[in-house]
């Protein structure tokens, strides 16, 4: 077997993962508030699709990062102001905001459709490191953004795990009477969070738009990364480092077909591995339906609650 | 009798920490506090004594901040405060620990103390943290291990903690919303070090409860509640269980003039043997043994809490018993739907969730319970639901209603009326829970006539009521609930009301 | 300091129900007018041309009814379960499942078949199959408890991989063998394909969704069935009082949900594609369902006026296409339609509460002597 093959392999999927991990992390914030996420797709196709017209436009990379990142978390305020203050439906908003979004952004990225990225962003080798032998490639050739979005998951755990206002995001969504009684103003961390996670996700459509993808296809460019973030998100349990290693494995799963394809191996059949992460997390989520585990993992417990004081 | 016992809040030194006067307090068609006036010295332990619905938690409410009254002031040492929500209580140092209490399950116990702190540090030193949660808990006897999560914890343990929130912010006054009502007998000793210990560090604490021992045991001064009203204050040293037991149930002003005439039992209809629920450690039932005789009504007399709730649903079928058989006319009763083949009529304690289906209109509550068939006609439901409308004088917007609209007393006729004034079928058992609860005079007069005809029909009539002036009026026989056991058995005839008391209360 | 509060309505007045989503409307096209600004459309003129695509003239009715068909089984799946409480986003997997149902078994047995035989084959097919992807998520739910909103989700996307592999991952049963380059799905019998009527691609499939709709919303409305969810939705205690059986209902409930979503799938093979073609299956019509339950506040006979409407919206977007000076991309209905359903469901909150301005001064006062006296 050719080791080069699998090491480029493995480097490979870590790029893969950036997008879904950064989008995933930002859904772990917005779901720890207790306000559900459907929306991520959308959140990520208009942050592609504002990343790429950014670029088009003014040729600056970064400028289009910044870019996408402001689009995702405009959709989040949205999905903010309707679920938080006006109580909507979670669920529905957020099918909607998939809708809404990709509406949008097919409609405006209409005239860039097609087209090339006009630039990148490049890989930043790691000054003598990129050439070691395996850590080489997978871990210090990637771009900057890669390692921006590893620093972000441990700062991400620190915080929810470690600061008063990660226990106060905590506990709004375990249980926001508990936090009201105890003086936390439920409504301001809930928007919060739900604006983290649109900027993130954001974030997530424009790594994939400017590092990933080498032109803006309007079906081809997110495509389903969206729901695989959220799908990491139900699988990681809602914590930030499973996300990232869990976003590895499956953008293994879902990029190996080549790799196995090119060194002759017949299994695991693609289907499979492509299945895998979705009946995975069927599974996962049946294993965990006793009220024993439920005590400990699973969602916050009140995910998808809309709150209000005088209405308990 | 209520103007020699009460306190006027004067300011100055040796004012009261904590005085409402004047306190009204009205939802939708009941007054929950008509005028009363409470006062709390430093270091004492003052307890309000009531039945449920009499007012307390309503006042406890109010001296919290998480309602606010409609006339009535509340003084914070002698001078007025307005507390708008329990955090301007929590910032006048008065915490309340609820009786749902409020905690995240999944925290640790001190990620629940310390939640919300201002002063807290803006990154967690988890072991700063543990260290001080358990010196504020020591300081007053609290055992508690910081680190131990709250769905670990047994019911006085997360008491404790809920103890401890309100201490660690620096609480002075605490009100203790029927803090016994879920203890063991050790729980509710140990509650009671901490209490004295709480007092002896020269903070107050108002404690709710309708348990009459327990309340002689802790308290300072008792302040005892009927129907949103004062009726009696007593200081330790004159405590009387007999005659707090007579504040507390009282003597009916209108209704006791109203008494209705025996039945003429015949043979038993409901027959329960050997009825035993448990629920993990907590026995609720136990090995109840009764009988109920065509015609004629037993009532059940106690506090409740006392596995009253448990009983009724096992008769009506709700409930699956752990052990024991429950039988109608001879047919054994093992669901709801068993149980309404049999005629088991079954006006549950719980109105609206239970009885009713809030969101559901009047009409479409009436099919709750007379449903035929795999269809329903739900205008013939409204035609039915006008017709209890006009009959029983409900006052709703029409039969289109929905039952969360309808005032307590309202929303009682309409299910009392469907399931007593029947479709045609008469119930040949009923099970009553607390019907009259909370209700007027003239919904309390409706109900009752409507039970004594279901007597005088031939039912056979489980009458399940705090109210013992109502189950001495009314039944042919009582029990007395108490703990899951039958403390007593009388006929009406032989019905002595302080024997009845001391067995609700208890007291061998 | 002046605070707006929403409080809840003691009663709702008559007008409100109309009002209320009339102004959403209003609201999401003023809205997306500023994006026709931005990209040099006047507003006005693309949604007279829109309007005339749609519900203009004849031509337009009939394409707009058939786009609708498909969006009423959708619609009503995601309904059923929503009205008690229960959310089924995986109707588009349901869908998926019900189309590689109905052309299997439009292929394996219709093609000697009479025209009626082959219709039922096709749809009881498309229901078998929707509901068999129900099967494990609405088994779960109804037996531990299991979320059915992450497990419908999952199924769609597992659906979309089996979609994929069947036509161009594999030589399946479904796949034309003839096709290599761009793989295709087998053609179905001709019997299996539904007649068209009126020269438009209105098919039995329409008559079919709206004797459905009437069904369920007997269902709902007339039997015992239906009482029963509407109390479990509201009150499972008094659903337990009641002897109504919770278990029993929910699982009943999600699967007839799911075959309702397959009946989708059916009706776009037997009616439309005539064979299984990926990409012509993946319109987003399960989730658009979901979309027309919320509209249509979970009743039947609203998910017709729903499903109508934006059928008539997504037909819109394929007929103004051809309007060159507009230059328009199909993509404008599907962003109409997310700033219409956005504010839709954003201004449902004024139908149960209304907005209250409260000024606030007092609070400075128990803030200052709690100071005092602490």
């Amino acid at each position: 077997m050719n080791d080069n093959a699998w090491i480029i392999a493995i480097a490979a999927s870590i790029g893969a993962a950036i997008p879904i991990a950064l989008a995933a992390v930002g859904a772990i914030l917005h779901e720890r508030s207790g306000v559900l996420n459907l929306g991520v797709e959308g959140m990520m196709l208009i942050g592609a699709m504002a990343a790429f017209l950014a670029a088009d436009a003014w040729g600056n990379v970064w400028l289009a990062l910044v870019c996408g990142v402001l689009a995702g978390g405009a959709l989040g305020l949205l999905h903010g102001v309707i679920t938080i203050s006006l109580r909507a439906n979670q669920i529905v908003t957020g099918l909607a905001l998939v809708i809404f979004g990709t509406g949008l952004a097919k409609f405006l990225g209409e005239p860039v459709n097609g087209l090339k990225r006009p630039v990148k962003i490049d890989p930043l080798e790691v000054a003598g490191l990129g050439d070691l032998p395996i850590l080489g490639p997978v871990l210090f050739a990637q771009d900057v953004l890669v390692y921006a979005s590893i620093a972000l998951v441990v700062a991400v755990s620190l915080y929810i795990y470690r600061s008063r206002a990660g226990l106060a995001l905590r506990a709004v969504g375990e249980s926001p009477a508990a936090a009201d009684a105890q003086g936390i103003a439920v409504s301001r961390v809930r928007y919060v969070h739900v604006l983290a996670g649109g900027l993130l996700a954001g974030a997530g459509g424009a790594y994939q738009a400017l590092a990933r993808a080498p032109s803006w296809n309007q079906e081809y460019t997110i495509n389903g990364l969206g729901w695989i973030a959220l799908t990491l998100v139900v699988f990681s349990n809602w914590r930030p480092g499973r996300a990232l290693i869990g976003a590895v494995v499956f953008g293994f799963a879902l990029r190996s077909q080549f790799t196995f394809q090119t060194e002759g191996i017949d299994f695991p059949p693609q289907v499979w591995l492509q299945m895998a992460p979705y009946l995975l997390t069927i599974l996962v989520l049946i294993v965990t339906s006793s009220p024993g585990a439920r005590r400990r993992l699973g969602a916050p417990a009140a995910l998808g609650v809309p709150y209000s004081r005088d209405e308990r | 009798m209520t103007d020699d016992t009460t306190v006027r809040p004067d300011s100055g030194p040796g004012a009261p920490v904590l005085a409402a006067t004047g306190v009204v307090k009205r939802f939708p068609g009941v007054v929950a506090l008509d005028d009363v006036d409470v006062d709390l010295r430093a270091g004492e332990v003052h307890t309000l004594l009531g039945e449920n619905g009499a007012g307390k938690s309503t006042l406890a409410s109010v001296l919290c901040g998480a309602y606010q009254p409609e006339v009535g002031t509340v003084f914070r040492h002698g001078r007025p405060v307005e507390l708008r929500s329990p955090r301007d209580g929590l910032a006048h140092g008065i915490a309340m620990v609820h009786q749902h209490f409020r905690l995240v399950e999944r925290f640790t116990v001190s990620e629940n103390v310390v939640l919300g702190d201002p002063q807290l540090g803006r990154w967690l030193a988890r072991g700063a943290i543990d260290d001080r949660v358990a010196s504020v808990a020591e300081t007053f006897g609290l055992p508690v291990d910081p680190r131990a999560r709250i769905h670990d914890l047994s019911v006085g343990q997360r008491q404790r903690v809920e103890i401890v929130k309100a201490l660690y912010r620096g609480a002075d006054v605490l009100l203790l919303d029927d803090p016994t009502a879920d203890l063991t007998p050790q729980e509710t000793e140990a509650l009671f070090v901490t209490v004295r210990a709480m007092t002896a560090a020269g903070k107050s604490v108002v404690f709710i409860s309708h348990k009459l021992g327990e309340v002689v045991e802790i308290s300072d001064r008792v302040t005892v509640m009927r129907g949103g009203v004062v009726t009696g204050q007593v200081a330790r040293v004159d405590a009387d269980r007999h005659e707090l037991a007579r504040l507390m149930v009282g003597r009916d002003i209108d209704l006791d003039a109203q008494q209705f005439a025996a039945g003429s039992p015949g043979s038993p209809c409901l027959i329960a043997k050997g009825v035993t629920v448990r629920d993990g450690e907590q026995t609720a039932l136990d090995a109840i043994d009764l009988e109920v005789r065509a015609g004629e009504i037993v009532g059940v007399a106690g506090v409740s809490g006392n596995g009253q709730r448990e009983l009724a649903d096992v008769l009506a079928g709700v409930l699956a018993p752990t052990s024991g058989v429950v039988e109608v006319n001879g047919q054994p009763i093992r669901s709801a739907r068993a149980a309404r083949a049999a005629g088991v009529a079954y006006v549950p304690e719980e109105r609206l969730g239970t009885g009713l289906a809030p969101s559901l209109t009047i009409g479409e509550n009436l099919l709750l319970t007379r449903r035929r068939g795999a269809l329903v006609s739900r205008s013939a439901a409204r035609r039915d639901a006008r017709e209890i409308i006009a009959r029983f004088e409900v006052k709703a917007p029409g039969p289109d209603a929905r039952c969360r609209v309808l005032s307590g007393g309202n929303a009682q006729k309409v299910l009392v009326a469907r399931e007593l004034a029947g479709d045609g079928q008469a119930p040949k058992v009923v099970v009553a829970s607390a019907p009259t609860r909370g209700l007027d005079v003239g919904a309390i007069e409706q109900v009752r006539a409507l039970l004594d005809d279901a007597r005088r029909n031939g039912a056979g009539v489980l009458l399940i009521s705090e109210d013992l002036d109502e189950v001495l009026a009314m039944a042919d026989r009582i029990v007395v609930l108490y703990r899951g056991r039958i403390s007593l058995e009388a006929d009406r005839a032989s019905a002595d009301r302080g024997a009845i008391g001391r067995a609700m209360a208890g007291i061998a | 300091m002046i605070v707006v509060r929403l409080e809840r309505r003691v009663a709702t007045p008559r007008w409100i129900g109309v009002a209320v989503p009339v102004a959403s409307v209003f609201a999401a096209l003023v809205l997306a007018g500023v994006f026709f600004v931005l990209t040099d459309r006047p507003p006005l003129t693309v949604y007279s041309e829109m309007f005339d695509a749609a519900f203009g003239d004849v031509q337009g009715v009939k394409n707009t009814l058939v786009s609708a068909t498909p969006l009423v089984f959708t619609g009503l799946a995601a309904a059923f379960a929503m009205r008690m409480g229960l959310y089924n986003i995986g109707g588009e997997g349901q869908l998926y499942a019900g189309a590689i149902a109905a052309a299997g078994a439009a292929l394996l047995w219709t093609a000697d078949l009479s025209t009626p035989i082959a219709i039922a084959v096709v749809f009881v097919a498309g229901a078998v199959g929707g509901m068999a992807w129900m099967l494990v998520p609405a088994l779960a739910r109804a037996l531990l408890g299991t979320s059915e909103i992450v497990t419908t989700l999952m199924m769609v996307l597992v659906a979309d991989v089996v979609l994929d592999y069947l036509i161009s991952g594999s030589t399946s049963y479904w796949r034309d063998p003839l096709t290599i380059g761009f793989p295709q799905g087998k053609e179905i019998p001709d019997a299996a394909q539904f007649t068209r009527w009126f020269d438009a691609r209105i098919t039995v499939a329409l008559p079919i969704a709206i004797v459905t709709a009437a069904i369920v919303w007997f269902v709902r409305n007339r039997t015992s069935f239906g009482y029963g969810q509407d109390v479990i939705g509201d009150a499972p205690h008094a659903a337990r009082y009641a002897g109504i059986s919770e278990r029993r209902t929910v699982l009943v409930t999600l699967l007839v949900s799911g075959a309702l979503a397959g009946m989708a799938g059916a009706a776009e093979i037997g009616g439309r594609i005539y064979k299984l073609e990926p990409s012509s299956l993946r319109l987003g019509l399960g989730f658009t369902g979901i979309v027309i339950a919320a509209l249509a506040r979970s009743n039947a006979l609203g998910v017709l006026v729903a499903a109508f409407f934006l059928g008539g919206l997504r037909n819109a977007g394929q007929s103004v296409q051809a309007v060159a000076d507009l230059d328009l991309p199909k993509s404008v209905a599907l962003m109409l339609e997310g700033f219409i359903l956005l504010c839709f469901l954003g201004g449902q909150v004024f139908s149960t509460h209304r907005l209250r301005i409260v000024r606030r001064e007092p609070a400075r006062r128990a803030r200052a002597s709690a100071g005092a006296s602490s």
